[in-house]
């Protein structure tokens, strides 16, 4: 065998070393990447579940708030009543201050009341992360069962709509974090188009 | 002109807790009439079918994205009048000035306060 001829065989066999090594480094991943394939779907179910109950509990303490506001509607009539009551029995004209002072004071908490329905809007904003973790979530647990067939047979097509939509999903995760506008720098926005 | 109280409003969101939301600040000023739609195809189809004075709605919707349903709304002649408040968490420069160019009459982010419906609100029935 020639020089040549010999610096080619140690090539091929370096190159083949190098295949099994991969191969089997690949083979020894596949137990571990099927485990977290297989855990994925309970995950995404976890996830889910997570919004429902926000949503459940969020619901709840909507009705108790609407309730005590419902509630309140009528103290009030009751209370215009009782003014009335007073001044036509021309009772002690503080005791209509009294009742003023009263629905003032049912007045600030009702505001209170609209500041927690309004609150409760972060079940809204939790909801739309975990959809769009969801979409990041579909497209990894593709990702590894291609790992896994070693490079399946789906359509090339199908596989660049999900890649783009994950890779949205995932942009539009990270600005919310970083590049969300307040209402003031939405309003200067605004402004500039004429809104005033 | 301010706005009618009784006038028929569309509140637009795929998430209930957000429509009940919205529904209850209104209510609380003063607004009664108010009917819901899950998405931009559902509000649309409602829309069409009975007058509507205002509509608020979410952009990031199944079926029909909230940016879609404006398009619709003032592409179409019996329409194009209504006022459109869209309230959302999609709060980056590019999507307020796409929609300043679809037509929105104003626009809130998430999490917003009832001050600031009233306030948008005032606004635009001024």
């Amino acid at each position: 065998m020639d020089k040549e001829s010999q610096d080619l065989y140690r090539k091929v066999v370096e190159v083949s070393r190098f295949i099994n090594s991969t191969v089997q480094k690949v083979s020894d991943m596949e137990s571990p990447v099927a485990g977290t394939l297989g855990n994925l779907p309970q995950v995404s179910a976890q996830l889910s579940d997570l919004t429902r109950l926000t949503e459940d509990g969020t619901h709840q303490v909507m009705g108790l708030t609407e309730q005590i506001q419902d509630g309140r509607i009528e103290v009030t009539k009751l209370l215009d009543q009782l003014a009335g009551l007073v001044t036509q029995a021309k009772l002690d004209p503080s005791a209509l201050d009294r009742i003023a002072a009263i629905k003032q004071t049912l007045s600030v908490d009702d505001k209170r009341l609209l500041d927690i329905m309004t609150a409760l809007s972060f079940q809204d904003l939790v909801g739309q992360r975990v959809k769009k973790i969801l979409v990041v979530l579909e497209d990894v647990q593709r990702r590894l069962l291609e790992m896994i067939v070693v490079f399946g047979q789906k359509p090339e097509g199908e596989k660049r709509v999900e890649d783009k939509r994950a890779g949205q999903m995932l942009k539009e995760l990270q600005a919310s974090r970083t590049t969300a506008l307040k209402q003031d720098l939405v309003d200067n926005i605004l402004g500039e188009y004429g809104f005033n | 002109m301010p706005a009618d109280p009784k006038m028929k409003i569309m509140v637009v969101d795929d998430m209930s807790t957000m429509r009940r939301i919205v529904k209850n600040v209104l209510k609380q000023l003063g607004f009664t009439n108010i009917e819901e739609a899950e998405n931009g195809k559902e509000a649309l189809e409602k829309l069409k079918g009975e007058p509507y004075g205002f509509v608020v709605s979410d952009w990031n919707m199944p079926v029909m994205t909230g940016i879609d349903m404006l398009r619709a709304i003032r592409a179409d002649e019996a329409l194009k009048q209504i006022p459109v408040l869209m309230v959302t968490a999609e709060a980056q420069k590019e999507n307020i000035i796409e929609a300043v160019q679809a037509g929105v009459s104003n626009y809130i982010v998430k999490p917003f306060t009832a001050e600031a419906l009233q306030d948008k609100m005032a606004k635009i029935f001024k």
